[in-house]
């Protein structure tokens, strides 16, 4: 019987085994990878006491920091498939069908990319179709490619294609675009960008391959269509919370809902931390010191049990 | 020993996570970047029927994305 699993191996995760090993608090650490989604930025400028540090490198100095606790157990790349309340606590069963038995549960598992929920998507997903723009971006040198969402994300995943793409579309379902101005900028004096607002995507379209994708003008209703090679879909991210959606309250983003005092959620035993939670903003800085905070708050519980 | 081919990108994070378990565990493998390199870029397309990378093929076996299940299972079976 362990006294805590943390489910997770991102910024939070991490900081909470961190945490959790140095109180002597008997820890098995579950991840499918190291880093969460903060791994596909190219460049994180402002995780504190890093001037600037790769989504990569943070996610290796995340896992050295672990590893050289030495009150903690590790299972990376191992998927869990089912929380089930017992006796005294929680069974957390994996998928490879391995059961453990836990006095408290901290959920940190992170956000994962929105979809846009469009015919065409899942089609061609990997085919025309990406989320990861550092990833991909270099498969679009000399072709046209579309940005879906004007936000940070949107910007960053045009910056990620300006060396490669010859034209950019940037589409934004609102009028307003969100994105630092300083990132905006780059995109808009690069000559190469073309950016709409009020778009809603409605389809994306192809042979083998993306070849288009349509989209309704909101201010005239009118659709349009624009020819290109790949979209790269940017509008955020929703919340890794289906493995425990019968056991703790959500909100209607599907995100956990905590006591922001202590990280528990409504469930007795579980707790929560990250961008997994209804915290208001989603910062790598911030999951880290809320990771923090539940562990303590555990810490505290597991004492007066 | 296995025939390991992966494509990749200078960029790609999962890539990095890739070759470093190949790197770990010994396996030696031949790197293609499809950023530079477009006969390699119009293979992997060929291979994977897909744009994203990485692409790992393992003795003709092709893996998409840093899928380390798969990668092991495809690794035990050669």
């Amino acid at each position: 019987m362990y006294d805590l699993i943390i489910l997770g191996g991102g910024p939070a995760g991490a900081a909470a085994g961190v945490f959790a090993a140095r109180k002597k608090i008997k820890t098995l650490l579950v991840t499918e990878s190291f880093g969460g989604q903060s791994v596909i930025a190219a460049e994180i400028r402002n995780f504190i006491g890093f001037k600037s540090i790769s989504g990569i490198e943070l996610a290796k100095k995340l896992k050295e920091h672990l590893a050289d606790q030495e009150n903690i157990e590790i299972k990376d790349g191992v998927r869990v498939s089912k929380i089930e309340k017992s006796g005294t606590g929680f069974s957390v069963l994996t998928s490879q069908g391995e059961s453990f038995e836990t006095k408290t549960i901290l959920i940190a598992l992170g956000s994962r990319y929105r979809r846009l929920n469009v015919s065409g998507e899942d089609k061609f997903e990997g085919k025309g179709v990406f989320y990861c723009s550092t990833c991909d971006a270099p498969l679009m040198k000399g072709k046209t490619a579309g940005v879906i969402g004007g936000g940070n994300s949107g910007f960053g995943a045009a910056a990620d294609l300006l060396p490669y793409a010859s034209k950019i579309y940037v589409l934004e379902y609102s009028d307003i675009l969100k994105a630092d101005q300083i990132t905006q900028e780059k995109i808009k004096n690069s000559g190469k960008a073309e950016i709409i607002t009020m778009a809603e995507v409605s389809e994306i379209s192809g042979g083998e391959f993306v070849s288009g994708l349509k989209y309704k003008d909101r201010r005239s209703g009118e659709v349009k269509e624009i020819k290109l090679d790949g979209v790269f879909v940017a509008i955020g991210y929703q919340p890794n919370s289906d493995l425990v959606k019968d056991l703790v309250e959500l909100n209607p983003r599907g995100e956990i809902i905590i006591n922001h005092q202590t990280q528990k959620t409504s469930c007795e035993g579980i707790w929560a931390a990250g961008d997994i939670t209804d915290v208001l903003y989603k910062q790598i800085n911030i999951a880290i010191g809320d990771a923090t905070k539940a562990v303590l708050n555990i810490y505290e519980y597991l004492n007066k049990k | 020993m296995a025939k390991i081919k992966i494509y990749t990108t200078p960029t790609c994070p999962y890539c990095e996570m890739a070759k470093e378990y190949f790197q770990e565990n010994n396996v030696g493998y031949e790197e293609y970047n499809v950023a530079e390199d477009d006969k390699a870029r119009d293979e992997m397309i060929e291979k994977s029927q897909q744009m994203g990378v990485p692409v790992i093929d393992i003795d003709g076996k092709i893996i998409i994305g840093f899928n380390k299940p798969e990668i092991e299972k495809a690794l035990k079976y050669v």
